[in-house]
C-alpha cells in the first residue's frame, strides 16, 4: 500500500458507500428515473456558426407518428424570468447567458434550434433528422490564431478593479532584463472537452403548474434550483432538482445550460415530463470545455539559479455572448519566491458557445506553460530540475505576503524524487534506451487555491441508534458519500455501517456545488461540526439520565456510546439516550464557514507529480510507463478514495498532455472531432500503474478538518511533467499540446 | 490460445431456423401486404415477425425469456433500458467507441448499442443486472469495491462485464493483456489502475467467474 | 433513423434474391458499421437483410489455403489455430483492431466493407463527396491529419467535385494485401473470385464507391494461400493512443527468411490510401539481401517518393517511411 500515513493506521479506510450500487447497476443517473408518462426529446442544432434562422420547416417531423411537438423560438412558451424579446431580433451584449429559443440568432455552431419531443426516443430522433432549418449565414471567427488581434482585457475584469485578472506585477522589470539566463517561448492548449462518460441528460417533470421536477445531471442541486426557480418566477422549494448519481462532469455540469431549460420549456408546454439526453455529439457544443489558450513566458534566473524574473501573458477564447475567466496565469504570481513578476489575463471573443471550467480549470492550463518553462529554464542553466525548483521554494506567499496556512510541498518533491528515483536520472536529453524505447523522466509542480463556501448539514440521530447525515452536495465520482461517512463516523465514535450520508437533492440542507475542489474543505466541516453538535446535545441529554448524573456531568465519548469515567465499563448508548428521553429521533442542523483566517494566512494545496515516458523513436509513440503523484492537502480523510482521485487526475492529465484535441473546421466554425473515436481520451492500455503519496498533516488553520482539496490539483501540472520527461527522452521540447507522434519524427 | 472452430458456437438456436415462411411465399407476400401477411400468417414464437413499425421478437435476458413487440429501429441497450428497466446497462456513446453498453450475448462480450434488439431473438443476454447470484456479488464486482474500481460508476456496469469475459476469454494473464483486452471500455474518471488490479486479483484467486 | 423492415433469410440464396429484389435494402453482419451509419443518416435502407444466420462462418483449411467465412467473427479468426500457424500476420491485425467486444461482434465480410473513418463523411452537415458526390471533399482543404498520401497514378484521383483523400480504416485487409488473398463472392449469376488487391478501390471519378462489389452481391469467403511467411511476418500499427484507435498508419511485412537471408517479401501499408496500399516493388527489393537498417531505409524510402502530403498530413510520409522500417526490423528480428 502506499500509504503514508493515516489518522489511524490499524482503521482501514472505508470502502465507497455507494460501490455495491454501482458495480451493480442499481445506482440510478438522471435519465434512468422511471417516470409514467415520460415522453423523449431529441434536439436540433445549428450547422452555421453565425447569422440568423430564416425559416424552420417541421412539416415533415410533425408527419412522423408518434411526434407530439417541435419546439423552436418560434412556437416556445415565454419565460417569464427572461426579459422580453425584441423586434427584430438583437445580438446580446457580452455577459448575458445565452437563451434557448428566444430568437432567431445564432452564436454558435451546434446551437439548439429546435426540439422533437415524440413518443419514443428512436421517433424523436428520426424527426429531428427531417426538421429543415434554413439561415441566413454571417461571416464568422473561430479561428483563434487569424483572430488574436481581436482579444483584449475582459469587460470584467476592467469594471471590476479588484479583479483578480487585472494587470499584476511586483518588483523591477530590469531583474529579469538583467538575468543571467533567459527564456522566452509560447505555450498552447487547444480546446479539449470534459466528455464525461455519461452524457448530460434530464428528466423534466411538471407535478402542477407551479411545481417543478427535475432529475438533472450537474454539480450543483442548490444553484440549479434557484437557477431555475428565477426563470420560471417560482418560490424556491417549487423546484426540486435531483441528480444523486452523476456519471462524471469534471465541470460540465457547473452550470444551467440551454438544454436543461429546453427539456423544462417542452415539459410545461406539453404537460408531460420529458427526457433529453444529449448525443455524444451535442457533448461537444452543449456544456462548455477547456479554452483554447495561448500563453507567452518569459522567465529567467541569475548564475545561481535563483528566479529573477517571471513575466506570464495568457489568451483564452470565450464566446461573444459571455466571458469565461480562468486562473491561467495566476500561479505564477504565488508559486515561487521570484522578486520580479508580472501577469497579462486577455480573453478573444469568438463565434463559438462558451466554455467553462474543466478539472483544474486555469491552473492546468497556466501550469503546463509555467512548469514546462521552469523546465527549460533549469536546462539552459544545466541545473536539476528538480533543485531548481527547491532553490526557488516560496517559504511565505510572495503574491499577497502572508504565511501559509501549511505547505509541505518540499517533503512532496522528496518523496516523489525518492520514489520515481530522481537521482539515478542521467541529465543528458535523449541519452538513454531501453528496450529500443527513449526513456525520459520529467517532473513539475502543482498548486490550487483554497476554497471553501459556507455550508450546512444537518445530523439527525435515530431510535436505533444510527445517524443520518444529510446535506445537499453532490458526488460526481470523488466519493463525497464515503468521505463525510467517514467524518461522521469519526466524530460519533460509530462503525461506519450505522452512518447514512445523503445528498444530490436540493431540499437537503444548503451546500455549494461540487467544484474547485471544495466539497471536503466546505460540506466535510459542516458534516464535522453538526455531528460535533449532535454529540453535545447526546452528552447533555446523557448528563440528564440517572447514569449520567452520577459522573458530575464529566462524560466521555467513546466507540458511540457515553461513559460516565474512564473505568465505567457499560456506558449508554446513543439508542439509551433517545429512549430514555422519548425521542424518536434527534436532530441538529449547523453552518460552516469561513473567518478571519483567510486574511491572515495564504492557502493552497501543492502537489508534485514525476513521470516516466518511453517514446518509440521510429513513430514519435509516448507512452507514460510511470507515474508518481504527491499531493499535500492538509488531512486525507478516506485514503483509497483520495488515491483514486488522484489517480484520476493524473489519467486526465495523460489525455490532456498526449491526445485531447477538439478540431474545428474553421471554414465552417464547427468541430470536426465530435465522437469518441476522434477525440481521443485515454483507454487502459495508455495508463500506468500510478503511485500517490499523501503528506497527510491536517491545516488546522483552513478548517476544523484539517483538510484541503484534492481534485484539481491532481491533474495541475500532469501535463508538464509529460512534456518535460518527453523532452528528457527526445531532446524535442512540445509547447503545443497535445504531443502526438507527427510532433516528435 | 488453441481453439477449434468446432468449438465456435453454432450459428443459430433452432427455434429461429424457423423464421419466415417459404422463400417464395415470403417474396410475393411481402411485396403485396407485409404487414398483414405476417401478423397472420406467423405466431409470435416463431421468430421475430412484423413490420417497418413493429416487430415481435424474444429475448431470454438474465435467464427470463421475455417476449417483446418493439420499433425495429431500437438497439438492444434501448430496449434493456427503456423496455425493460434494465438501466444498469449505460449509454455513453451510441456508437461503439466506449464499452459502458457491454453486455454478454450467447456468453460473448458484446457492445449493446450496435446491434438491434431484432437480431438478437432467440439470444441469451446478460447484463450487469443479472451477474451476481442473488444477493451475493459476483467475485469481479467484489473486487471492484474492494480496489476502488470505480468512480462516479458510469462505466462500472461495462467494466465488470468486460473484466468477466476478459477472464473468461483467458486474456488476464498480466497487467498489459489486461490493459490491452480492456481498452475498448473508456473510464473518464481514471479509475483504470484499480480496475486492471480488480481483474488481475479475481483471475489469481482462480474463483470461479 | 429511418424505419426499415428486419429480414433474416436462412439461405444465401434467399438472401441474393432479397437483396436483388429490393435495391434499397441492405446486408448486415455484424452491424458494427453499419448500425453507426444508420443511426448518423448515413446509410437509410428501408429492409435490412439480417445475413447472421447463413451458415457462413466456418474456418478451414483445405488443399492449399485457409478460407474464411464471411461471417466468421473478428475473434474468432484471431484465435483459431490454422489461422494463428499459418497467417499469424492476420490474427495480429486483427488484434490491433477495435476492442474485444467490437472483434466479436464484427464479421470479416463486414470488414472488408467497413466505410472509412473521415469527420465529414459522418456529418451530415459537412460537404464529402462520398456520402454525398459532388458536395465536395471537406477535407482536402480542411482537417486531414489523418488522410491519405497515396492516390490513383499521382493525383488526388478526380477534380474538385469528385476528389476523396480518405483512407480505409481496417487493419485486417493490410494483412490480407500482403498475402495472397481472393474474395469469393456470391451474386444472382453464381460465384466468383476477386483478388483483394482488385476487390478495393481507388478513388478517382466514383468517390462513392469503396469496392467493386455489385448490388446485391454477398461476400461468402475470403482465401488465403499457403506461404512461408509466418516465421517473419509483423504488422505494426502506430495510433494515437495505445489501444481502440484507428491507424495513423500501419504496415504489414510478410518475409521468408533463410540462411540470413530474405527470399521473399510482401508489403502492405494501412491508413494511407482509399484502399490497403500494396507496395509491390518491395518484393524485388528485398529478395536475397541481407536484412539490415539500411536497407529498410532505402526500401521505405524508395516507396515514399511517391506519397503526396495534403495540407496537414506532411508528416504522415516521414511516419510511414519509419514504421516501414520499424515494421521490417521487426520482422527480421534485427535490432
Ligand atoms: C469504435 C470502433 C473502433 C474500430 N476500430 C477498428 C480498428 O482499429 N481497426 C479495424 O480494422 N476496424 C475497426 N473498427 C471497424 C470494425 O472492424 C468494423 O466495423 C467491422 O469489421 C465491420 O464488420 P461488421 O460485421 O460489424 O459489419 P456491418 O456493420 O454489419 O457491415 C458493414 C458493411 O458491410 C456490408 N456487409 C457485411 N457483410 C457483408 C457480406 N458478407 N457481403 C456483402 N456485404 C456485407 C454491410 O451491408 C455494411 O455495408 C472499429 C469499429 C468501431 C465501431
Ligand atoms: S476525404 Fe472522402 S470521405 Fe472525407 S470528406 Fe473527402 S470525400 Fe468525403
Ligand atoms: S454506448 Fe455502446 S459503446 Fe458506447
Ligand atoms: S468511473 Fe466514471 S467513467 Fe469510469
Amino acid at each position: 500500500m502506499n500509504r503514508q500515513s493515516l489518522d489511524n493506521p490499524s482503521d482501514p479506510s472505508l470502502s465507497r458507500v455507494d460501490g455495491a450500487a454501482k458495480v451493480t447497476g442499481t445506482a440510478t443517473y438522471s435519465a434512468e428515473y422511471a417516470i409514467p408518462g415520460l415522453v423523449h426529446a431529441v434536439l436540433v442544432t445549428s450547422t452555421i456558426a453565425k447569422g440568423s434562422i430564416t425559416a424552420i420547416d417541421s412539416r415533415e417531423a410533425d408527419a412522423v407518428p408518434g411526434v407530439l411537438a417541435v419546439i423552436s423560438h418560434i412556437n416556445a412558451m415565454t419565460i417569464p424570468g427572461w426579459p422580453p424579446k425584441k423586434q427584430p431580433a438583437e445580438r446580446v451584449p457580452p455577459g448575458t447567458a445565452f437563451r434557448v429559443f428566444y430568437d432567431s440568432l445564432i452564436y454558435f455552431d451546434g446551437q439548439p434550434v429546435a426540439m422533437v419531443i415524440a413518443a419514443t426516443h428512436e421517433q424523436a430522433m428520426h424527426a429531428a433528422s427531417l426538421v429543415r432549418v434554413t439561415y441566413q449565414q454571417e461571416p464568422h471567427r473561430t479561428h483563434f490564431e487569424k483572430n488574436i488581434a481581436h482579444s483584449g482585457i475582459p469587460l470584467n475584469v476592467q469594471r471590476a478593479k479588484n479583479s483578480p485578472f487585472q494587470d499584476y506585477e511586483r518588483g523591477d522589470a530590469a531583474a529579469l532584463r538583467d538575468a543571467h539566463v533567459r527564456i522566452e517561448a509560447e505555450y498552447t492548449i487547444p480546446t479539449q472537452h470534459h466528455q464525461p462518460l455519461e452524457p448530460h441528460a434530464i428528466i423534466a417533470v411538471w407535478e402542477a403548474e407551479d411545481k417543478l421536477t427535475v432529475y438533472d445531471k450537474n454539480q450543483g442541486v442548490k444553484s440549479a434550483q434557484g437557477q431555475l426557480a428565477q426563470a420560471f418566477k417560482l418560490p424556491r422549494e417549487n423546484v426540486q432538482v435531483v441528480a444523486t448519481y452523476i456519471g462524471g462532469a469534471f465541470g460540465s455540469g457547473i452550470r444551467v445550460w440551454p438544454h436543461t431549460m429546453a427539456a423544462v420549456m417542452a415539459a410545461k408546454q406539453l404537460k408531460l415530463p420529458v427526457k433529453l439526453v444529449l448525443g455524444r455529439e451535442q457533448m461537444f457544443t452543449s456544456v462548455g470545455y477547456r479554452p483554447y489558450t495561448k500563453q507567452k513566458i518569459s522567465i529567467g534566473a541569475v548564475k545561481d539559479g535563483r528566479l529573477a524574473g517571471i513575466v506570464h501573458e495568457g489568451t483564452g477564447q470565450t464566446s461573444m455572448y459571455e466571458e469565461h475567466l480562468e486562473r491561467t496565469v495566476l500561479a505564477s504570481r504565488a508559486l515561487y519566491a521570484c522578486p520580479h513578476v508580472a501577469t497579462r489575463y486577455r480573453l478573444l471573443p469568438l463565434d463559438v458557445n462558451t466554455p467553462t471550467w474543466m478539472r483544474g480549470p486555469g491552473d492546468a492550463t497556466g501550469m503546463f506553460a509555467l512548469e514546462s518553462a521552469m523546465d527549460e529554464l533549469a536546462y539552459a542553466l544545466k541545473a536539476d530540475p528538480l533543485e531548481f525548483r527547491l532553490k526557488n521554494y516560496a517559504e511565505s506567499d510572495p503574491e499577497r505576503n502572508l504565511p501559509w496556512s501549511a505547505k509541505s510541498l518540499r517533503e512532496c518533491y522528496e518523496l516523489g524524487a525518492e520514489k520515481i528515483g530522481w537521482k539515478n536520472r542521467l541529465p543528458e536529453p535523449r541519452s538513454v534506451k531501453r528496450n529500443g524505447m527513449l526513456l525520459g523522466y520529467g517532473m513539475a509542480s502543482s498548486l490550487y487555491g483554497f476554497h471553501r463556501h459556507p455550508s450546512k448539514a444537518r445530523a439527525i440521530m435515530q431510535a436505533d441508534g444510527s445517524v443520518i447525515v444529510q446535506s445537499a452536495t453532490m458526488d460526481i465520482g470523488p466519493g463525497t458519500g464515503t468521505a463525510m461517512t467517514r467524518i461522521a463516523a469519526k466524530v460519533l465514535g460509530l462503525n461506519a455501517k450505522k452512518v447514512r450520508f445523503d445528498l444530490g437533492h436540493s431540499a437537503l440542507p444548503d451546500a455549494p456545488g461540487q467544484n474547485g475542489s471544495s466539497t471536503i474543505p466546505s460540506v466535510g466541516s459542516a458534516v464535522h461540526v453538526a455531528c460535533e453538535a449532535l454529540k453535545s446535545k447526546l452528552v447533555a441529554l446523557a448528563g440528564e439520565m440517572p447514569e449520567g448524573r452520577k459522573s458530575g456531568g464529566q462524560l466521555v465519548v467513546r466507540n458511540g456510546r457515553i461513559f460516565s469515567s474512564q473505568d465505567d465499563k457499560e456506558g449508554i448508548s446513543y439508542a439509551d439516550i433517545l429512549k430514555y428521553h422519548y425521542l424518536n429521533e434527534l436532530e441538529v442542523t449547523e453552518e460552516s464557514k469561513s473567518g478571519a483566517e483567510r486574511d491572515q494566512y495564504s492557502m493552497y494545496s501543492f502537489g508534485c507529480h514525476f513521470v516516466e515516458v518511453e517514446v518509440n523513436p521510429l513513430t514519435g509513440e509516448v507512452r507514460v510507463t510511470r507515474a508518481v503523484t504527491c499531493a499535500d492537502v492538509g488531512a486525507i480523510i478516506n485514503y483509497q478514495t483520495a488515491r483514486s482521485q488522484s489517480i484520476g487526475g493524473v489519467v486526465g492529465g495523460i489525455g490532456m498532455a498526449l491526445m485531447e484535441h477538439s478540431e474545428m473546421d474553421h471554414r465552417f466554425g464547427r468541430y470536426v472531432t465530435t465522437d469518441f473515436a476522434s477525440y481521443h481520451i485515454p483507454v487502459h492500455a495508455d495508463v500506468p500503474p500510478i503511485e500517490v503519496y499523501y503528506i497527510d498533516k491536517p491545516d488546522m488553520q483552513a478548517n476544523p478538518i484539517g483538510s484541503k482539496g484534492l481534485g484539481e490539483i491532481a491533474i495541475v501540472g500532469v501535463a508538464a511533467a509529460i512534456a518535460n520527461a518527453v523532452f528528457h527522452a527526445t531532446g524535442k521540447r512540445v509547447r503545443e499540446l497535445p504531443i502526438t507522434p507527427d510532433k516528435l519524427i | 490460445m488453441d481453439i477449434d472452430h468446432d468449438a465456435i458456437p453454432p450459428d443459430v438456436p433452432d427455434e429461429d431456423r424457423r423464421f419466415f415462411l417459404k422463400q417464395s411465399m415470403f417474396i410475393a407476400g411481402l411485396s403485396m401486404a407485409p404487414v398483414d401477411f405476417l401478423q397472420a400468417a406467423l405466431a409470435p414464437d416463431d421468430g421475430p415477425v412484423g413490420n417497418a413499425v413493429k416487430v415481435k421478437l424474444s429475448l431470454t435476458v438474465n435467464g427470463k425469456r421475455r417476449r417483446i413487440s418493439i420499433d425495429p429501429r431500437m438497439t438492444l441497450l434501448d430496449v434493456l433500458r427503456e423496455n425493460m428497466g434494465l438501466t444498469g446497462t449505460k449509454k455513453g456513446c451510441d456508437f461503439g467507441q466506449c464499452g459502458a453498453c457491454t453486455v454478454h450475448v450467447d456468453g460473448r462480450r458484446t457492445l449493446s448499442c450496435l446491434t438491434f434488439a431484432v437480431m438478437q431473438h432467440g439470444s441469451k443476454v446478460t447484463t450487469i443486472e443479472g451477474l451476481s447470484d442473488g444477493e451475493k456479488l459476483h467475485p469481479l464486482q467484489e473486487a471492484f469495491i474492494k480496489h476502488d474500481g470505480l468512480q462516479c460508476g458510469y462505466c462500472t456496469p461495462g467494466q465488470v462485464m468486460s473484466g468477466v469475459a476478459c477472464i473468461r476469454e483467458g486474456h488476464a494473464g498480466s497487467a498489459a493483456e489486461v490493459r490491452e483486452y480492456m481498452s475498448g471500455n473508456l473510464c473518464r474518471c481514471g479509475a483504470y489502475p484499480n480496475i486492471v488490479d480488480a481483474i488481475l486479483e479475481v483471475k489469481k484467486e482462480g474463483a470461479k467467474v | 433513423m429511418k424505419p426499415f423492415q428486419y429480414l433474416r433469410p436462412k439461405t444465401i440464396a434467399e438472401a441474393i434474391s432479397m437483396a436483388t429484389d429490393y435495391p434499397e435494402a441492405q446486408y448486415i453482419a455484424g452491424g458494427t458499421n453499419l448500425v453507426e451509419l444508420m443511426k448518423r443518416g448515413i446509410a437509410s435502407p428501408s429492409k435490412l437483410i439480417d445475413i447472421n444466420h447463413l451458415p457462413l462462418k466456418k474456418i478451414e483449411h483445405r488443399y492449399d489455403r485457409l478460407r474464411i467465412g464471411a461471417l466468421a467473427l473478428n475473434s474468432d479468426v484471431a484465435k483459431h489455430k490454422s489461422v494463428l500457424s499459418r497467417q499469424p500476420l492476420l490474427a495480429q491485425a486483427l488484434l490491433a483492431g477495435a476492442s474485444g467486444q467490437l472483434r466479436n461482434m464484427a464479421t470479416v465480410g463486414g470488414n472488408l466493407l467497413q466505410r472509412t473513418r473521415c469527420s465529414y463523411f459522418y456529418d451530415l452537415a459537412l460537404p464529402c463527396n462520398k456520402r454525398k458526390p459532388g458536395t465536395g471533399c471537406g477535407a482536402e482543404a480542411g482537417i486531414n491529419r489523418t488522410h491519405a498520401i497515396f492516390f490513383a497514378g499521382n493525383g488526388f484521383g478526380g477534380n474538385e467535385k469528385s476528389s476523396c483523400i480518405a483512407v480505409h480504416p481496417s487493419d485486417m485487409c493490410v494483412a490480407l494485401a500482403a498475402l495472397d488473398t481472393e474474395v469469393v463472392i456470391n451474386g444472382t449469376s453464381g460465384e466468383r473470385r476477386v483478388p483483394l488487391k482488385d476487390f478495393h478501390r481507388l478513388s478517382t471519378l466514383q468517390p462513392e464507391l469503396d469496392t467493386n462489389l455489385q448490388p446485391g452481391e454477398l461476400v461468402t469467403a475470403i482465401e488465403v494461400t499457403d506461404n512461408a511467411f509466418a516465421q517473419h511476418s509483423h504488422y505494426l500499427k502506430v495510433r494515437d493512443r495505445a489501444s481502440y484507435a484507428f491507424a495513423l498508419v500501419s504496415v504489414a511485412a510478410a518475409l521468408q527468411m533463410d540462411g540470413g537471408r530474405i527470399w521473399d517479401a510482401r508489403m502492405a501499408l494501412g491508413g494511407v490510401a482509399h484502399k490497403p496500399w500494396r507496395y509491390w516493388a518491395i518484393d524485388l527489393m528485398l529478395r536475397g539481401q541481407a536484412p539490415s537498417e539500411k536497407l529498410f531505409r532505402e526500401v521505405a524510402e524508395h516507396e515514399m517518393q511517391s506519397a503526396r502530403a495534403t495540407t496537414q498530413n506532411a508528416f504522415k510520409i516521414k511516419l510511414t517511411s519509419n514504421a516501414i522500417v520499424a515494421a521490417l526490423k521487426a520482422a527480421t528480428g534485427i535490432s
